[in-house]
């Protein structure tokens, strides 16, 4: 999640109040932000993605200026109608990159501290809020280096124009191959026969969305006047994106102005639309899920706290107006968090309610955890290991043949990539892991394995098995028969059979498989030495792998 | 350990008592410095005829009595840890990386799924200057190149101290803290002792008759009632007793345990289900839009066996993608965006047990009417995230999660039963933050505080569940409350585990030395 850095001062200047760190550390995690630390008079903070507006020094100021009671109440942001900035789009982005809203800036003092700010805020918007630029992008501008109106259209890749910091024109193939953001948003454009292009009546290029601006109009510490576009593919995160900087703008005093958009089809709308959204709540619904007993008028304060503005309708209802800023608010319940964070997560009693309900363990936990104490009253160890392994330990190294198994499509390690399907090579590979350490070493599991199922929804079946493994100098087969037999009797059951088996992990003639009925339970017998060079063992092993899944049924 | 002092009682004890209280060992002990002053251990089990172990034990014992002087020379050697195990098999990580790179396999993405240990391996071959990182290609330095050909001398090192296992630390010596530091090796340090008599040991030792006595009780002794001639010795009961470590549950499983006890104390019944999901029961179900970074190749295992799952009945996958698209009739805007269904149906390892708590809200749907409310569920269960393991990230780790369903349970119920859970694992302070989860609302992290380390520790995300999450599955929009933090920070505290793998390291002699869990 994003971490964003503000100048403590800077913070607040904004606010307009004196706010000592101390309280800042403290009171700013109960707002619902992250604390990540101070540096002099530097802090960090995480935001969390449902809110966005909180990305930059102005939105942080806004929403802690009214948590701490110092301004409350909704911040409106008024852009005056203005006919002189057209947009026109054309038919042929609208496969492309359909939607683009818009926003002249004017009166905007560019410090250190706005620049700074607006180019995090930016970025962070970026990565989070607009998925890497592909649901979004935002363009900003000196509005004086610009002829209006303007053309949203599409070009070919070996358009040309001068991209921002550089001297020379270049294609946009080059563009997207040579420089480090064309290479990194590449991606977004893929498979495009034509790209996002901004021109101006004069037919300069503004953009190459979402990539790159023209070297041209840039912004600097002259610029008193902003163009402000952002595009995409979703038409309502591009909205919210430019509600967010335009309030940022807002807070810092800059006058704003409507744009007007022609689309090809749906026709004109003027942007960005200012007008909050309004939300209808109940008093009785607030008190039910929050377990308070809230009057309406303290629920209107706690809501002005969080930067809404509330009036009672009657008793039963009160109507809710939400800041343009705000993205993440879409059900009643989201306003009711407001409620409870403003009314602060430390004032609420905790109450356990009068509810009787009857606990009840796994019954196929229960039978494993007595498996485990079972099998430690036999003096084994439990280990417990990792259920992704890989193919090698799984059959080359036991001497068996591939079988399909669950396998993960974009492993990180190779060591790592497939999921079990039996739990013996765990228990092989602690013993080689160990072999620095005293012997005997007796040990098991009891854990889950994979294996693939068709008739089931998710194609596989989580199965539990237990696996022993006896290594020391004078393990054999009769040893591990011994505690398989002393395992079945203990359970009670006592018409099991034991059967010589096939398996190339084990001895031939020196494995047996044991079930009852003509149901299959498990195999043990003494590994074939074959498998100990596999792994490096100098020490014999025998063991057993019993599904219990299966036993569990038959008892 | 001791709380008697035992010299100063030796001191004002006769001589004869004193005699009564020795072993026989100890006796032949005393007796054997007729011809040297000082003996070895070795000299000293030659000479009593008892073996050096029973010799040094009865050693200690007269030292304790202040009637022998036991000085100790303490020699080091180096011995390899787990890792530095591996390595000796293997080679370093650096040095085999670069030995693929040399062969011309340069690509940073190909390499790390053809590597193990790739990133330690790239990590040296950056500090040793033997290669350069450009464009995604690893490019080998003359340095590299002549890496090659030799043997370096970590790995002499390695190898001297995987065939010897008395190498002292008589090496060069930034070598031997580097491979220190790198937790290859380790110092073992080896106790020498030289025995001698002491001032009284040399009063008494005269005064000694080696004879006949009783010790140990035998069933010979009892038959012919010998004790009643020769009368038993008294023990010196401070004497060490040999360590012995039981068989034990790993100590995963005793936390386990414990806290599935912990839940179904308080009324809770145990859910379980798959460990491979189907993303709608990961994701969708949870109200996680198909967009939402979490959904990410970097932090999911996607399969590639098998590719896809079933999506649920129609009803409940439906009303899914209407919430997703529009909100549906939770009275919510809803995500509005287009929900492929394509997607849901993917194959992953679970990220969250919470995949339970929303399974056990749909199969809840039917009996919601005939009284199935409330109900609470817990789980206890392994979650995946497509992590490189290092001792901050394991790519499976534990969770528990729990679910309280009913129409009158509210945000303070929520912060009660988590109260209490943390208080019952001992942690009598907990408090709650505003967090954001894309399933919950509110949405908290937890803290607790501990005791000792006098910190808050954040131990994981809870809240309540969202009307769009509850009402599809459900059928109804009743209030459930929800959690699921984790176990591992939990048992690295208890155990003052530093290194997460450590956990899963199944080392048996930490495991047999482990004290059990006590909650």
């Amino acid at each position: 999640m994003p971490v964003i850095n503000i100048n403590r001062n800077d913070f607040c200047r904004l606010i307009g109040h004196e706010i000592p760190m101390k309280t800042i550390e403290e009171r700013i995690p109960m707002l619902g932000v992250g604390w990540e630390g101070t540096e002099g008079e530097e802090f960090s903070i995480e935001v969390f993605p449902n809110r966005p507006d909180m990305l930059s020094v102005e939105g942080l100021a806004r929403a802690f200026s009214s948590f701490m009671n110092i301004e409350r109440g909704l911040r409106e942001y008024k852009a005056e109608p203005a006919e002189e900035f057209l947009i026109v789009v054309q038919p042929k982005v609208m496969n492309v990159r359909p939607f683009i809203v818009s926003c002249v800036v004017k009166n905007v003092d560019l410090s250190d501290d706005l620049i700074r700010s607006v180019i995090q805020m930016q970025e962070k918007l970026h990565v989070t809020h607009c998925r890497k630029r592909k649901k979004a992008a935002i363009g900003i501008y000196d509005l004086e280096k610009i002829s209006f109106p303007l053309t949203y259209t599409t070009e070919k890749r070996t358009f040309k124009y001068v991209p921002l910091e550089e001297k020379q024109e270049m294609s946009l193939q080059e563009i997207l191959e040579k420089l480090p953001k064309g290479k990194d948003y590449a991606w977004i454009l893929e498979g495009m026969n034509e790209y996002p292009i901004l021109l101006d009546s004069r037919g300069k290029t503004l953009s190459f969305i979402p990539i790159l601006n023209a070297d041209e109009n840039k912004i600097d510490n002259k610029t008193k006047n902003l163009f402000i576009e952002v595009t995409g593919t979703d038409e309502k995160t591009v909205t919210e994106v430019l509600n967010i900087i335009i309030s940022t703008f807002g807070d810092r005093g800059a006058k704003m102005h409507k744009v007007k958009i022609k689309y090809p089809d749906t026709g004109i709308i003027y942007t960005p639309n200012t007008s909050p959204k309004m939300m209808s709540l109940e008093p009785k619904y607030v008190n039910k899920i929050l377990g308070l007993n809230l009057r309406n008028y303290e629920i209107i304060e706690y809501l002005q706290r969080m930067g809404h503005d509330a009036v009672e309708i009657n008793k039963e209802n009160i109507e809710v107006t939400i800041p343009i800023y705000r993205t993440d608010i879409m059900h009643a319940m989201d306003i009711v968090e407001d409620v409870a964070i403003a009314f602060g997560y430390e004032n609420f009693e905790a109450v356990i309610p009068n509810i009787s309900t009857i606990g009840e363990e796994n019954p196929l936990e229960v039978f494993a955890s007595r498996l485990r104490s079972l099998m430690v009253g036999h003096e084994l160890q439990e280990v417990f290991t990792f259920i992704l392994t890989n193919k090698k330990n799984l059959f080359n190294k036991m001497n068996v043949k591939e079988t399909e198994i669950a396998e993960t499509a974009n492993p990180k390690t190779e060591e790592y990539n497939v999921v079990r399907n039996w739990l013996l090579p765990s228990l092989i590979e602690i013993l080689e892991r160990n072999q620095h350490h005293e012997y005997p070493q007796n040990i098991f599991e009891v854990g889950d394995v994979v294996i693939l199922n068709p008739y089931t929804d998710t194609g596989t079946e989580t199965k539990k098995r237990l696996a022993l493994a006896m290594c020391h100098s004078k393990t054999n087969f009769a040893e591990i028969k011994s505690i398989v037999e002393s395992m079945m009797k203990n359970l009670g059951i006592n018409n099991y059979k034991i059967e010589e088996a096939e398996h190339k992990s084990f001895v031939a003639g020196r494995c047996a498989k044991i079930g009852i009925d003509s149901i299959e339970l498990g195999v043990f017998g003494e590994i074939n030495p074959v498998v100990l060079e596999n792994w490096k063992l100098e020490m014999p092993v025998s063991t057993a792998e019993i599904d219990i899944d299966l036993l569990q049924k038959l008892i | 350990m001791h709380k008697y002092p035992f010299i100063n009682i030796m001191s004002i004890m006769s001589s004869d008592k004193i005699i009564q209280q020795l072993h026989e060992n100890e006796k032949r002990v005393l007796k054997s410095f007729k011809s040297k002053k000082v003996l070895s251990a070795d000299e000293l089990s030659k000479i009593t005829k008892l073996s050096k172990e029973a010799a040094e034990k009865a050693a200690e014992w007269g030292k304790q009595k202040n009637l022998i002087s036991i000085k100790e020379n303490v020699s080091e050697f180096l011995e390899l840890t787990i890792e530095g195990h591996e390595y000796s098999k293997t080679g370093l990580p650096e040095k085999r990386l670069i030995s693929v790179v040399s062969k011309g396999m340069d690509e940073i993405e190909t390499l790390k799924n053809k590597i193990p240990q790739f990133s330690i391996g790239l990590v040296w071959i950056n500090k040793n200057g033997w290669a350069e990182v450009k464009d995604g290609k690893i490019l080998i330095t003359k340095e590299g190149m002549e890496s090659l050909s030799r043997k370096l001398d970590e790995e002499e090192l390695l190898a001297k101290v995987s065939k010897n296992t008395k190498m002292s630390r008589d090496f060069k010596r930034d070598i031997v803290d580097k491979l220190i530091r790198r937790g290859l090796i380790r110092i073992r340090t080896e106790v020498n002792r030289e025995y001698a008599l002491t001032a009284s040991g040399k009063k008494i030792e005269s005064q000694i008759k080696l004879g006949k006595e009783i010790g140990q009780i035998t069933v010979d002794v009892l038959k012919k009632g010998d004790w009643k001639k020769y009368g038993l010795r008294a023990y010196n009961i401070s004497t060490p007793a040999a360590k012995i470590h039981p068989s034990k549950k790993h100590f995963m499983t005793q936390v386990i345990e414990y806290i599935r006890n912990v839940w179904t104390e308080m009324g809770f019944k145990e859910m379980s289900g798959p460990l491979l999901e189907v993303s709608f029961w990961n994701f969708d179900a949870l109200y996680q839009p198909q967009d939402h970074p979490a959904r990410d190749l970097a932090d999911t295992f996607y399969m590639k066996i098998p590719s896809e799952g079933q999506l649920p009945e129609d009803e409940i996958t439906q009303a899914v993608k209407a919430t997703h698209e529009n909100g549906w009739t939770c009275n919510s805007l809803g995500w509005q965006y287009s929900w492929n269904p394509n997607f849901a149906k993917k194959s992953v390892m679970r990220t969250h047990t919470t995949t339970l708590s929303v399974r056990t809200l749909a199969q809840l749907r039917k009996d919601v009417d005939k009284g199935a409310l409330p109900a609470k569920y817990f789980s206890v269960g392994r979650v995946f995230r497509n992590e490189v393991l290092d001792w901050k990230h394991l790519a499976e780790f534990y969770q528990t999660d729990g679910i309280v369903v009913g129409e009158d349970v509210n945000f303070r119920h929520f912060l009660a039963y988590l109260k209490r859970y943390f208080a019952k694992l001992g942690f009598e302070k907990a408090r709650f933050r505003p967090a954001y989860f894309p399933y919950t609302e509110m949405s908290t992290e937890i803290e607790v505080f501990h005791p000792e380390q006098k910190s808050w520790i954040e131990l994981g995300g809870a809240g309540m569940f969202r009307p769009e999450v509850v009402k599809p599955l459900l059928g109804k929009d009743i209030p459930v409350l929800a959690w699921g933090p984790g176990l591992e920070r939990l048992v690295m505290i208890n155990y003052d585990i530093k290194n997460i793998r450590e956990l899963y390291w199944n080392d048996l002699k930490q495991l047999r030395e482990a004290k059990i869990w006590l909650g």
